[in-house]
Order: structure tokens, then C-alpha cells, then sequence
């Protein structure tokens, strides 16, 4: 006769699972990319991805930055409203630079586009402020 | 007799003088060790006296200098510019997107300056007559730590200083 618990592992081992599962989903690190490019001396496009890692990022921190939280713990609207605090902290990790001059007939044209590749990141909430800190 | 005996004194002393300059001038000799290169001779290395004629120089190159001294840095400066777009919301958004712009503008020329620029030109020449004069140039680096010293915004164009500091340290991986 089988037993009341008889299939105790089965879903033991199934809530285990969506445990870490949902442990890792959330972990609060984030991939972030950031790309802009600049026409003739004129800013062209400009992006920036965030999106949550979906598995645990491996690395050393870097340097950080603390961004005010304004009662919100979801990491895009902190960046926007820092965007520019942001973007500096960015450029000091590293950014690779790619310009292209042309000049045809005495004119000239130039495209500079600045990359940063996706990079993961860890945040860390406090009671007023997110701690963006880079992994390497 | 007497004038004789003068000029023979004379000519012997002429002479004597002559003989003493070119004792003065010994053959330049040099003493060359032939070694054998392989080990395999048989006899001893010789020692052999080679006059050397007319000695040349030879080239010797110098040790590899370091660019940058270890224990030293070096700071370069720029000023990007930028201009902001004509159709803009607000003076405010012109002003971060001039920014944007210089500040591209400084990274490209940090770049420029550190790791040098690739430059291509064509011409096409028909009937004796230039028909198109093409010149590229393309800069593609890696640039980090570079500070913002100032940003200034006059007439919709923004100039960024920006400053990076080199050390040796950086490059001694």
C-alpha cells in the first residue's frame, strides 16, 4: 500500500528547483550595454540595455556607484534619473572608441561610435540608495 | 772640403729626422682571436695580426627604450567639441546632447593620440584632371580612467576637456 507521503522527494526536489530558480531570477544583477553614436559633431542614436541576468554573473567587483533609490527598486528608473551620473560611471569603466573620417572632394564627414559591450553588474539596495557595482 | 763637410752633416741630419718620423708611425696592427665556431677544429684557436687600414664603424643598435619611463606618468589633454542638433525640445536637452557629442569627440581624440590613426587616400586622376580625392581615416581603441576637467556651452557648442593619466605600470602587464 503506498504511503500519505509516498511522493515526498518528487516534490521535494520540484520545490527545490523553483526555489533557485526564483532565487537566481532574483538576484540582483544586471547586464547592461551601452552604445552611442555621433554624426558630424552632432549626437546620432544613443541606447542603453538593462535587462536581469538570468544566471549568476562570476567576476570581481569594480568601482561602484551610488544612485538615490527615490522609492523605487527597479534599477531603469534609477538609472534615468541619473542618467548622466550614469554615463560617466560608464565611460571611467572603459569604452571602446571607433571613429570613421571621410573626406571626399574637400569634404568631410565623420561617425564615432562608443561601445560599451554587455557587462554584468551587481546592485545592492539600501533603504535610500542602489549600489551599482561592475563585475569583472 | 769645409762646405762639403757642412753639407754633408746637413744631409745626414735630413735624413736622420726623416727616419725618426716614420719610426714615429708603426703600422696599426690589431690582435684578432679566431675562435672556431662549431668546436669541431682541430687545432688551437690562433692568434693572428690583421693591419687594419681604414677602420669602419659598425652599426650596433641600441637597446629598446621604453616610451615611458617605469615609475613615471604622462598626462594627456583634449578639448572635444560638439554641436547640438536644430530641432531641440529645450536648451537644456541641446546642452546634454552637445555634451554627448564632445564627448565622443574627446574620446576619439584621446584615442587618436594614444594609439595613432589609420589613413587611407585615393585619387583618381582622368584625362590629366582629378576626378575624386578620397581621404579616410579610422581610429578604433580602447579607452578607460579619462577624466572630465570642464564642459563649457556657448553659442550650441560644447567643448569637453578631458585628461587621461598613462603610467608604465598600466602597460607592464
Amino acid at each position: 500500500m503506498r504511503s500519505r507521503d509516498g511522493n515526498c522527494t518528487l516534490s521535494c526536489s520540484f520545490c527545490t528547483l523553483i526555489l533557485l530558480s526564483s532565487l537566481a531570477l532574483n538576484a540582483s544583477e544586471y547586464l547592461i550595454s551601452y552604445r552611442s553614436i555621433v554624426k558630424d559633431a552632432i549626437l546620432y542614436n544613443e541606447t542603453l540595455h538593462i535587462s536581469k541576468a538570468m544566471q549568476k554573473c562570476t567576476g570581481t567587483p569594480q568601482t561602484s556607484l551610488i544612485l538615490p533609490k527615490q522609492n523605487s527598486e527597479n534599477i531603469q528608473k534609477i538609472i534615468h534619473n541619473k542618467m548622466d551620473n550614469f554615463i560617466t560611471y560608464i565611460h571611467k569603466l572603459g569604452i571602446s572608441v571607433e571613429h570613421k573620417e571621410e573626406n571626399i572632394n574637400y569634404q568631410n564627414s565623420s561617425t564615432t561610435i562608443l561601445t560599451m559591450h554587455t557587462r554584468c553588474f551587481k546592485v545592492d539596495f539600501n533603504d535610500n540608495f542602489a549600489r551599482i557595482t561592475a563585475l569583472k | 772640403m769645409k762646405y762639403s763637410l757642412l753639407l754633408s752633416a746637413l744631409l745626414s741630419s735630413a735624413a736622420f729626422s726623416a727616419t725618426a718620423q716614420t719610426a714615429q708611425i708603426p703600422p696599426q696592427t690589431s690582435t684578432i682571436q679566431v675562435v672556431c665556431p662549431t668546436g669541431t677544429c682541430t687545432t688551437p684557436p690562433a692568434v693572428q695580426k690583421v693591419q687594419v687600414i681604414n677602420p669602419v664603424s659598425v652599426y650596433t643598435p641600441k637597446p629598446k627604450e621604453d616610451v615611458l619611463p617605469i615609475d613615471s606618468s604622462l598626462r594627456i589633454d583634449v578639448v572635444g567639441q560638439g554641436v547640438a542638433p536644430m530641432n531641440t525640445a529645450s536648451p537644456a536637452q541641446a546642452y546634454a546632447l552637445a555634451k554627448r557629442a564632445a564627448t565622443a569627440d574627446a574620446y576619439r581624440l584621446i584615442a587618436e593620440k594614444v594609439k595613432g590613426v589609420r589613413i587611407e587616400g585615393d585619387d583618381l586622376i582622368k584625362n590629366m584632371m582629378v576626378q575624386r580625392s578620397t581621404v579616410r581615416t579610422t581610429v578604433r581603441a580602447m579607452v578607460r580612467n579619462a577624466n572630465v576637467v570642464e564642459t563649457t556651452f556657448k553659442d550650441g557648442l560644447c567643448e569637453v576637456e578631458m585628461e587621461i593619466v598613462l603610467s608604465h605600470a598600466a602597460f607592464a602587464h
